[in-house]
């Protein structure tokens, strides 16, 4: 029984890691930008068809085949910014409802070109880990580890480097930064900018995990706010802690109740604490 | 209103002149969603609430009363009742939550989503009351007595004068509210909440009020759409659903009643009169959806005619 | 006494906007409130609207106490509030300002069989047509009243703010630095409105900088200082006070 709780809390913690990138990004781009970003499902969503593509239709092997896929999104990511996004700055709706059309249009052209049956990674990296009598793959954990790196590198990002503090400043106080010299419509873009490729990431790395069809983006991207408002918007250590915590109650909780109602778990989550504690679990300092 | 009466007369009259089954189709479906879109429109456009409940009242009725005619072979009539009741009661849950912590537009939106995605689950989970995600199909049709008798509305022709006639209901009431100081109040609370406060306007009530009467509505609608297809699907509850009506109203514009239904209809026949597959009807309802967003935010119904102000 | 003031406190966090400030309103007063800026006026205001929620003391309205009612059961008892920076309806006129502002008198009317004019067609707004032309005229207002409200100048849209407020029919008129960003003529203007009302027995409490223009039109006064009362009583004496004095030193509006 306890084999059965640490697998799936494991399992939950590695699902939850992957929340938690797209949570960074939600997070990164509320911040910033003030919209919610439904969008970034639909990046990630592409990373994953394109690093599948690369990888099995044209033969490159997987970290280049990732590397070229956030950057084919990036792009993308950057022309929505130019062309969508850039006029939504100031309408947290208008933001939110032109975000969640950008995911339908783009879930549905996947799901023209490549259809609805699933896609499988050819095994990247087999072979499992026995610890204590518990298996785990061990590619799931260098996922895993490359995912809290990547969040470590952006919480050293942020404060350490110059461009880091400015964001923060921005978020913080948008005039005040304007008034010592930001750019602040360039630091706008690259957030967002920066938030496609961190989705694009976690949909390149899902693939090697997980079959991929086009549903994922919608899906991961609810996950992600949740993750997100969970541990309070704007934080970005705590993004990656509420995406643990979130994919691990969701597989601990479907051992004891029915699964078909993990999803639910979530939405509640989401409810409660925007009535409750609309900070966040880690949020309310300032 | 003279537009309003000679458009309403004009439709009325046209099943004499075509038969076509295709045209009388395309019709009662743009009605039927018209009328959706109307009652959106209540909500949205009067008081600012962007509620992506929406769909889920739409859908909530339709399975009550479905399962109530299917499974315990209760009449038609009584089913709508019951069906509209019990949006009422789920509407005024969800408006006590949200208004009553005083969440503001976007996080309202967020927490209508989250919830209506909760019910949508719980309905597609109860496989042996719902069949899940394989929706019910069934044959039965509402009666309506009328002076020759009983009258099963099963042909186009019937179900399009019962279309119209719930378009035309919703759309006045919607618009007498509207143009009364109920609508005004409304219109107060959605240019300034704390203004329309110190007039004396329970701000809370009219919330609530108005969001209830609009999800009733929506549940009305729900119930006649799923006795028209004989069919009902967890998916009539998805947030999709939601945007599809949000769509139609952005498009038409959110300052009068005949905006929405203009959206409604274009949005409605288009994917039937170019045919084109389930994926490009979402891509084009997106397209639209973003396009009405950035380049016409009042809509087209501002292009067509005089913009009338919320009062 | 119509309006009384118990020790009424208002801490936001470690600040303390209001402490411990008591006065009484009589019916058909005017009573001017002093003080410089951050010395706890507006949020005084505030809380008789109900808009905050005292920390301490209390508020009673005819003897009955009105803590913790909401902004619009305030306005039901008959208090009106204007603000400081002009609180409108975007996109509105100024007759469907008004319009909106009628809501309590058809509640006062007609209850809750109000409900029943929404059988007909007609909109029973007609009915206090008149009254809504007398009060556009009272303020000067009337050249502009199917004008948007966002084409007035300042001085007007704070009229339009004024003239909602007396729409209601209040029996206590709060008025939040009417003046404000006013012309010396708006002024005047607003000078002979409050007057009006003042002779009509309208009840004021009335903040403003214009030294002068509050102590010509209000006889009784209260001045406070960080949140605190530091004087009250008749205007002049007020005014001459020590205390008030320091307090006010080189802040000093004609």
């Amino acid at each position: 029984m306890i084999q059965v709780v640490v697998t799936q809390m494991l399992n939950g913690a590695i699902v939850g890691a992957l929340y938690g990138i797209v949570a960074l990004g939600v997070t990164l781009t509320f911040c910033i930008t003030g919209v919610v970003n439904f969008a970034l499902g639909a990046f990630m969503v592409l990373g994953a068809y394109f690093t599948w593509w690369c990888h099995e239709v044209a033969g490159i092997p997987y970290i280049p085949s990732v590397f070229l896929a956030v950057l084919a999104v990036s792009v993308l990511g950057y022309l929505a910014d130019a062309g969508l996004f850039r006029f939504t700055r100031n309408h947290l709706v208008n933001g939110l409802l032109v975000s969640i059309g950008l995911i339908s249009i783009v879930e549905a052209s996947v799901l023209l070109i490549w259809t609805a049956t699933p896609k499988n990674l050819s095994y990247v990296l087999p072979g499992v880990i026995r610890v204590a009598g518990i298996s785990v793959s061990q590619i799931k954990l260098v996922i895993s580890a490359a995912l809290v790196a990547v969040v470590a590198a952006t919480y050293v990002g942020l404060t350490r480097t110059w461009f880091g503090r400015s964001a923060f400043a921005y978020a913080q106080n948008p005039e005040a930064a304007m008034l010592m010299g930001v750019n602040t419509a360039r630091l706008e873009t690259m957030v967002f900018v920066y938030s496609t490729s961190l989705a694009a990431l976690g949909g390149g790395l899902y693939a090697s995990l997980y079959s991929i069809e086009p549903s994922l983006g919608g899906f991961y991207i609810l996950k992600g706010v949740e993750a997100a408002i969970l541990a309070g918007v704007g934080e970005v250590l705590g993004s990656l802690a509420g995406g643990v915590i979130l994919g691990i109650s969701e597989n601990v909780g479907s051992i004891y109740l029915p699964s078909a109602l993990r999803d639910a778990y979530g939405l509640v989550f989401l409810i409660l604490i925007l009535l409750l504690k609309p900070a966040g679990l880690f949020g309310g300092k300032k | 209103m003279k537009t309003a009466i000679f458009a309403v007369a004009l439709a009325a009259a046209a099943p004499a002149v075509t038969h076509s089954d295709s045209i009388l189709t395309i019709c009662i479906y743009a009605f039927l969603m018209g009328a959706l879109a109307v009652s959106f429109n209540f909500i949205f456009g009067l008081t600012g609430q962007l509620s992506l409940f929406h769909a889920a009242a739409f859908g909530l009725s339709a399975y009550v009363s479905v399962l109530l005619v299917t499974r315990l072979h209760w009449g038609f009539w009584i089913s709508l009742i019951l069906a509209v009741l019990a949006a009422v009661i789920v509407a005024a849950a969800v408006a006590t939550l949200c208004f009553r912590f005083k969440l503001r537009e976007f996080y309202f939106a967020i927490v209508t989503m989250a919830l209506s995605e909760i019910l949508r689950l719980w309905i597609q989970n109860w496989y042996e009351l719902t069949n899940g995600t394989l929706g019910i199909s069934f044959v039965q049709k509402p009666e309506i007595w009328t002076p020759y008798g009983y009258i099963t509305v099963s042909s186009s022709t019937s179900w399009y004068f019962v279309s119209l006639t719930i378009l035309v209901a919703v759309s006045a009431l919607c618009w007498r509210l509207q143009q009364s100081w109920v609508g005004r109040a409304f219109s107060a609370i959605r240019l300034n909440e704390q203004l329309a406060e110190t007039m004396g306007i329970d701000v809370f009530a009219y919330k609530f009020l108005n969001f209830v009467l609009g999800s009733a509505l929506a549940g009305l609608v729900g119930v006649f759409y799923a006795f028209y297809t004989g069919f009902v699907e967890p998916d009539y509850l998805s947030v999709t659903q939601s945007l599809d009506i949000v769509a139609m109203v952005l498009l038409g514009g959110v300052n009068s009643v005949a905006g929405p239904i203009l959206g409604a209809f274009i949005l409605t026949a288009l994917p039937h009169v170019i045919d084109m597959g389930a994926e490009v009807r979402v891509i084009l309802y997106g397209v639209v959806l973003i396009v009405v967003i950035l380049a016409l935010p009042k809509g087209l119904r501002s292009l067509v005619g005089r913009e009338r102000h919320a009062t | 006494m119509l309006l009384e003031v118990r020790g009424i406190t208002k801490k936001f966090g470690g600040l303390t906007a209001v402490s411990k400030v008591s006065f009484g309103v009589e019916a058909g007063e005017i009573v001017g409130i002093f003080g410089p800026n951050g010395s706890g006026k507006t949020t005084l205001l505030n809380l008789i609207m109900g808009m905050a929620e005292p920390t301490g003391g209390d508020i009673l309205w005819k003897g009955v106490s009105i803590v913790g009612h909401r902004p619009f059961e305030i306005a039901q008892h008959g208090i009106a509030k204007t603000f400081q920076n002009p609180q409108l309806f975007p996109e509105l006129s100024v007759l469907d300002h008004m319009k909106i502002a009628t809501h309590l008198r058809l509640k006062r009317k007609l209850g809750a069989k109000r409900i029943l004019t929404l059988s007909g067609m007609r909109d029973v707004v007609g009915e206090f047509l008149a009254a809504i032309a007398d009060v556009l005229r009272l303020c000067r207002l009337d050249q502009y009243t199917d004008r948007p409200v966002s084409s007035l100048s300042y001085g007007a849209e704070k009229m339009v703010g004024v003239a909602m407020a007396l729409t209601c029919d209040p029996e206590l008129l709060l008025l939040d630095e009417p003046t404000s960003g006013l012309s010396q003529e708006e002024t005047v203007n607003l000078e002979d409105v409050l007057r009006g009302l003042g002779t009509h027995g309208v009840t004021m409490c009335v903040i403003d900088h214009r030294v002068r223009f509050l102590s010509r039109l209000a006889p009784k006064a209260i001045a406070l200082h960080h949140g605190s009362l530091i004087a009250s009583g008749e205007t002049g004496a007020v005014l001459r006070d020590e205390g008030v004095r320091s307090a006010y030193l080189g802040i000093h509006h004609a």
